[in-house]
């Protein structure tokens, strides 16, 4: 098991030598470049070059990529071109908003996705599971954009409940992690009505029915538990996908979170944030990966970590 | 009981209405815009959100009214020499910064000095030599030329005086991020992508503010702005879309406020290239596009069509006749220039950058089809765009490209020196039409060294005049900003700057 975690753990590192690399030229091969986009319209070719030299992009690439690797090893991700700020400072800043947001729209996927996916499964072609199908597939299909607006005129406009944006006690968290969370529970709420559906056929099912378990019994110890492997993956790859995806419900909600600094370093071409953020992100999705490994395990015993 | 609080509650609201124009003391200001600072360091911010912030905490030698006017502040008077080599500016008495620190004629040289090592002071100091603390109140700035732009350049933010201990305690390479200047308000917290808020200054010299505090909170979604200020959780917001102005003006509470901004939105032709060499064409493009149309139906009346190639709030300006909507005149035009019908050509443009800009290029594509002209659109993302327009002569492929020019420093100079003087050719300046006049040279060198303010307008009257009738651009419009406020508030300032100013505001 140790000797697993280990040798996972080094071959992160390759994987995120590789990221960085692929990130790193990405956003050089971009058309556009910092020292201009910085400098914006109205900067003379002058102005232009001294910024280029104060941020180092005078510089061979190859050096630029050494001195960034460098100072990488250091723990130095270098300085945001945008505000002079230390990366590491400015990501951080702005990653904890979005792990909490992210936190809780995966608590509320789980909650609700598996619970709805269950319910669904063992009474199927219900009139619950056609009605939250059909939720399940508007879900899916909304943008979420369209659907953070909705649902702020709804609450905070009209009736007044919540507050419209903005960061500060739980109830600012609401709005967003639902918005955030909405397609991921539809899009779980349908794989664990099909898996469990699935697995609810399967012989030993009937087997234990026959011996004469309770339906609980059968459906939360014997099917679920066989069908939670599949959803773990899919939920794992859904932690990802809201932590780096949350973007668009971070516009809408003023929200301070990661992706709108992606989004604005992308813009102003600032290197060092986006190779940064970039990184920070694989790093999450190198970690979830391997505790959604380690929980198959603990899922199915019959996996070992050799 | 029922009663006798429905009474209570009637005689609180007639007092309140009779006190309604006086002034009420206290209580905290929100206002929502799209964009965080990127700085609060005067040497270092680019942006006018950092600048609208910074306004309200450190103060210039000299500031620009609404009506765009040079009006005195930490300076109470200047006056040049003689021979114009020299600005002798008179400073405020009695002023200390928030830390206590007196400010003197010593602290404008430590913040002047600063500012011309940063990377920006070429652009707005370019002739300043020497700085002189000639006594305690007395600053002297000379110049190796004369340089009346200097005046408008000192009301700008980047040359905002912050206190020299804050200064002279900065560690090497770190900028400033809690500025200590002398304003009306106090730097309080600054949370990044969040807000910003600031705290009353009790010690202020001028006249106090009535709020205890102001946030200024990072929305940057348009409609979620627009939710908070229908729901009571901010005061005020920057930038409505045009098509939701009327909706908030239509409710109950809320008011539209427009202001003319200082940018103008032009296209510009490939002047060194054929056909646009030909002053018939650039012409018969001016004629060809109905642009009382595109702000009103397009901008839905946020703007107004250009009658310069600055706005009118701007010194220096002198509007001419806008070329009218007239397609038989263009067509005209181009067949007396040999022009063949279905001519193909390039517009460049960029998107969301500008208010509606690709729906505007869309509609001058539109317009020049009418004539005869077959614009094809290129769209560019702004980074992108920026580079894509600062190449050298031989290399630029473009025929036409729309852009805006903010007048910053709210002086013609500055309007016209970077895009039209043949000096400024890009990629070396902003002249990335690569026009060139000799005539306008001429006039722009002479208003940049003449110190008189009505010969200075009389000389950029010339100037605009001449680049009106050789068409120098498609002359397009000037930008208003929308903004919003409830009617709760009193006294905000919706500056031209794209600023709003809480120093007067108030809450009922």
């Amino acid at each position: 098991m140790l000797s697993y975690l280990v040798r996972r753990l080094l071959v992160a590192i390759p994987t995120l030598l590789g990221v960085t690399f692929i990130v790193f030229s990405i956003v050089r091969v971009l058309p556009g470049d910092p020292a201009q986009a910085m400098a914006g319209v109205h900067a003379t070719q002058e102005y232009i070059e001294r910024v280029r030299k104060e941020l180092g992009l005078d510089l061979p690439v190859h050096i630029q990529f050494a001195r960034f690797l460098g100072g990488l090893f250091q723990g130095d991700l270098g300085r945001s071109i945008r505000t002079g700020l230390p990366v590491a400072q400015e990501v951080w800043t702005r990653f904890v908003p979005t792990l909490e947001l992210t936190s809780v729209s995966l608590f509320l996927t789980l909650l609700f996705g598996i619970l709805v996916g269950i319910i669904s499964a063992t009474r199927p072609y219900s009139v619950f599971d056609h009605v939250s199908m059909f939720f399940s597939l508007v879900g899916l299909s909304m943008p979420v954009f369209w659907l953070g607006l909705m649902l702020m005129l709804l609450f905070s406009v009209r009736l007044g409940w919540l507050p419209a944006a903005g960061r500060g006690g739980l109830a600012h968290l609401i709005l967003p992690s639902v918005t955030l969370a909405a397609s991921s529970i539809a899009l779980v709420a349908r794989f664990t009505r099909s898996t469990l559906l699935e697995v609810l056929r399967q012989e030993y099912i009937v087997t234990a029915r026959a011996k004469g378990a309770r339906e609980s019994r059968a459906v939360f110890i014997h099917a679920l538990r066989n069908a939670l492997i599949p959803i773990v993956t899919i939920v794992g790859l859904r932690f990802g996908a809201l932590l780096s995806g949350a973007v668009l419900t971070e516009t809408v909600f003023a929200w301070p979170g990661v992706g709108r600094l992606v989004v604005d370093s992308v813009s102003a071409r600032d290197y060092p944030v986006i190779q940064g953020t970039v990184l920070m992100i694989a790093v999450c999705f190198v970690f979830i990966n391997l505790v959604v490994d380690l929980l198959y395990g603990a899922i199915n015993p019959r996996i070992r970590y050799e | 009981m029922r009663h006798r609080s429905l009474v209570f509650v009637l005689t609180v609201l007639a007092s309140v209405l009779a006190l309604a124009q006086v002034p009420k003391v206290g209580g905290e200001l929100i206002i929502a815009f799209g964009t965080d600072p990127e700085s609060l360091d005067p040497n270092k911010i680019t942006s006018a959100p950092a600048g609208m912030v910074l306004t309200h905490v450190a103060e210039t030698l000299l500031t620009m009214t609404e009506e765009l006017e040079v009006a005195p502040l930490l300076a109470e008077s200047w006056e040049f020499s003689e021979d114009n080599l020299t600005l002798i500016l008179h400073l405020r008495k009695g002023v200390k910064f928030h830390d206590g620190t007196p400010f003197n004629a010593e602290a404008v040289k430590v913040n002047l000095e600063r500012f011309r090592k940063a990377t920006y002071a070429f652009l707005l100091f370019p002739r300043v030599q020497t700085i002189e603390a000639v006594d305690e109140y007395t600053v002297r700035l000379n110049l190796d030329k004369p340089f009346a732009p200097i005046i408008a350049h000192l009301t700008h933010n980047f040359v905002a005086i912050v206190s020299p201990k804050q200064i002279a305690e900065l560690p090497e390479g770190q900028e400033i991020m809690a500025p200590v200047g002398t304003g009306p308000f106090k730097f309080d917290k600054w949370v990044r992508g969040e807000y910003v808020r600031l705290v009353r200054n009790d010690d202020y010299w001028g006249s106090k503010p009535y709020v205890d505090s102001v946030v200024f909170k990072v929305v940057p979604s348009d409609a979620t702005r627009l939710v908070l200020l229908e729901t009571g959780q901010v005061h005020a917001v920057m930038r409505v879309p045009p098509l939701d102005a009327p909706r908030v003006a239509a409710t109950p509470g809320l008011e539209v406020v427009r202001v003319p901004g200082v940018r103008t939105i032009y296209i510009a032709f490939n002047y060194q290239r054929a056909p646009w060499t030909d002053v018939r064409v650039r012409q018969a493009l001016n004629y060809a596009v109905d642009k009382e149309a595109i702000v009103k139906e397009i901008l839905g009346g946020a703007g107004g069509v250009s009658d310069a190639p600055i706005m009118p709030l701007i010194f220096g300006h002198t509007g001419q006749n806008p070329y009218p909507y007239d397609p038989e005149k263009a067509r005209k035009l181009l067949d007396e220039a040999g022009i063949p019908r279905g001519f193909k050509c390039t517009l460049y443009h960029p998107t969301g950058r500008y208010m509606m800009d690709a729906a505007i290029a869309e509609a001058v594509q539109a317009y020049l089809r009418e004539v005869g002209i077959e614009a094809e659109l290129i769209t560019m993302e702004w980074a992108a765009y920026l580079a894509f327009l600062r190449k050298p002569v031989q290399e630029a492929t473009f025929d036409m490209f729309m852009l805006g020019w903010g007048c910053v420093t709210l002086d013609a100079d500055y309007g016209l020196f970077p895009l039209f003087h043949t000096s400024e050719w890009a990629p070396k300046g902003s002249n990335r039409s690569f026009y060139s006049n000799p005539v306008v040279d001429a006039l722009l060198e002479q208003g940049r060294v003449t110190p008189d303010p009505e010969a200075r307008k009389a000389i950029y009257a010339e100037a605009i005049k001449v680049l009106w009738e050789d068409a120098g651009w498609l002359f397009l419009h000037y930008e208003m900003q929308i903004n919003a406020q409830s009617t709760k508030v009193k006294g905000l300032i919706h500056h031209p700057r794209e600023y709003i100013l809480a120093h007067r505001a108030w809450l009922e």
